[in-house]
């Protein structure tokens, strides 16, 4: 067997945990899946390779400046692309349209400024790319800080769940005309939500660009293998989307050395449209039921 | 205190309210009945702010609030209790208390003070605290929705249909939970389908149906007037209820 597929199926997987974790991250308070996600985090790992390479900042820095850039963003979508839809109707879908619309754009504006070429951007100093005999497998330390960082921020995130904020998230996820009615307004939610899942679809930019490359091409795959994480790992389900994340990232390698690099996506899809039609909820939804 | 002048509302182009008219005084019960469908729950639901009105005034202690968004309406102390038990299922009790005082100020001995009075009003939900609302009985989940709002300090509490589905000594402690509330000076506006218990409690009525208010006096008087009794017949058919 290809002694690369435990690299290549942590590295993919901790990406699409991540692209997964920053759809709920907006998904729970508005229902609202945000289309561009993955041209934010196409966006991230542009900005933070700009802001290191083009303007010289030091990594700290570009990685502050590409957060807070990538979240602002992400807040003038939900102005832009999502408050006015949901105000007229919060069952709309209108907002599929209007965030590919905002996806378009992104991807456009980006390739535009920066062009088609990839950006080399190297991981921060004690880290590297260099791999390293394991127990018969080979490693690199970037990949092993990008899955524990991985681990780490869903626990972070799953402990902000726990918060006043976080638990009046759930309840307008739950219930949202009962959250009105407890002085919860989901309007303010849903800004501060569509802030920090752009910020987190940044970072997830700035982690996935050493090894994908800054370009814009990224944005598509990482949408896609990441939204199919965040569905087998149930919606809204942040420990479902970790574990399906590197279900998916290693399903993917493995299908890649057994079959060719070519069926790679064909193998993930059949795995994931096998999950979803046996457990449409995901892995780790419970079939919801409302008893009145 | 709360004064409702002559408000039409419905959902979309279907008028439901028509010229209503309602007044709440401080610390007084006020029974809103009529049939199912007349029009109730949406009055709740406007006065509440979940529902715009498309005519007349809503004015709670001098302020207008017709038309102010939910969580504004909510920090002028007006807490709706809707229909079906709204609370927080996935979430537990505690958790659903600690949601009851969103938005609020207060320290971590201030939310314990608050908690205490609502535990001694329902004890059951101090046993329970750490379980999830989902998997309280549904008269325990009624108690947990009013709890939600007590905890706040509200100056008027809705409440909508609480004996809902309730076995009957439920039924009891919601009613003794009413009129102890009512004893700490909350005014009540409460709909209620166990129409001749609710007056038994309450200052004063009104009578909707089909959207209108057709009749409107003392609680006393209209237990056995009239007006209740059409309203809940109808003129000819035989009617629910």
């Amino acid at each position: 067997m290809d002694p690369d597929i435990l690299v290549r199926g942590l590295t993919a997987g901790s990406l699409y945990a991540l692209v997964a974790v920053s759809f709920n991250i907006l998904y729970r308070p508005t229902n609202v899946f945000n289309f561009a996600q993955g041209e934010l985090v196409m966006l991230g790992a542009m900005l933070f390779a700009a802001g290191k390479s083009t303007v010289g900042l030091p990594w700290p820095l570009a990685l502050l400046a590409t957060l807070a850039a990538v979240g602002t963003l992400g807040l003038a979508e939900e102005f832009i692309a999502v408050a006015p839809i949901l105000a007229r109707s919060k069952t709309g879908t209108g907002w599929v349209i209007t965030t590919l619309a905002i996806s378009l754009i992104v991807s456009n504006l980006v390739g535009w400024i920066w062009g088609p070429d990839p950006i080399l951007v190297k991981p921060p100093a004690p880290l590297s790319l260099d791999t390293f005999e394991f127990a018969g497998l080979r490693l690199n330390s970037y990949v092993i800080a990008l899955a524990a960082l991985t681990i780490a921020l869903v626990a972070l995130i799953e402990r902000a769940y726990r918060t006043l904020q976080g638990k009046a998230v759930l309840a307008v996820a739950e219930d949202r005309e009962a959250a009105l009615l407890r002085g919860i307004n989901p309007a303010r939610l849903s800004r501060w939500s569509f802030f920090l899942g752009g910020a987190f679809a940044g970072l997830t930019g700035i982690l996935a660009a050493p090894i994908l490359y800054a370009s814009t091409s990224m944005g598509p795959a990482l949408l896609l293998k990441g939204f199919a994480a965040a569905a087998v790992g149930s919606i809204g389900n942040n420990r479902g989307a970790l574990i399906a994340g590197y279900l998916i990232g290693i399903t993917e390698a493995v299908g890649a050395s057994l079959l060719s690099p070519g069926y790679q996506e064909a193998v993930v899809f059949l795995v994931v449209l096998t999950v979803l039609l046996m457990r449409p909820q995901g892995l780790f939804g419970l079939a919801t039921t409302r008893t009145v | 205190m709360l004064i409702v002048d002559s408000v039409d509302a419905g959902y979309g182009h279907v008028g439901v309210l028509e010229a209503v008219s309602l007044c709440v005084q401080p610390g007084s019960i006020v029974a809103l009945v009529g049939r199912n469908g007349a029009g109730k729950s949406t009055l709740l639901r406007v006065i509440s702010g979940l529902i715009a009105p498309t005519k007349g005034g809503i004015r709670f202690e001098g302020l207008d609030i017709a038309g102010k968004r939910p969580h504004t309406i909510v920090n002028c102390g007006l807490l709706h209790v809707a229909e079906g038990r709204r609370i927080f299922r996935n979430q537990t009790v505690a958790d659903n208390l600690e949601l009851g005082l969103y938005g609020l100020t207060i320290s971590r001995e201030e939310y314990r003070r608050r908690l205490e009075p609502v535990y001694s009003m329902f004890p059951i939900l101090r046993e329970r605290r750490d379980q999830l609302a989902g998997a309280l009985s549904g008269g325990q989940q009624q108690m947990l929705a009013i709890a939600q709002a007590v905890i706040r300090g509200p100056k008027l509490l809705m409440l909508d249909e609480p004996s809902l589905g309730l076995a009957p000594i439920l039924v009891d402690q919601v009613f003794d939970a009413i009129v102890s509330l009512r004893r700490s000076g909350v005014a009540i506006l409460l709909v209620e389908q166990m129409v001749e218990r609710a007056l038994e409690i309450s200052d004063y009525c009104y009578v909707l149906q089909s959207g209108r208010m057709t009749a409107d006096g003392a609680a006393r008087d209209m237990a056995r007037s009239d007006a209740l009794r059409t309203a809940y017949m109808g003129d000819h058919d035989s009617g629910s209820n």
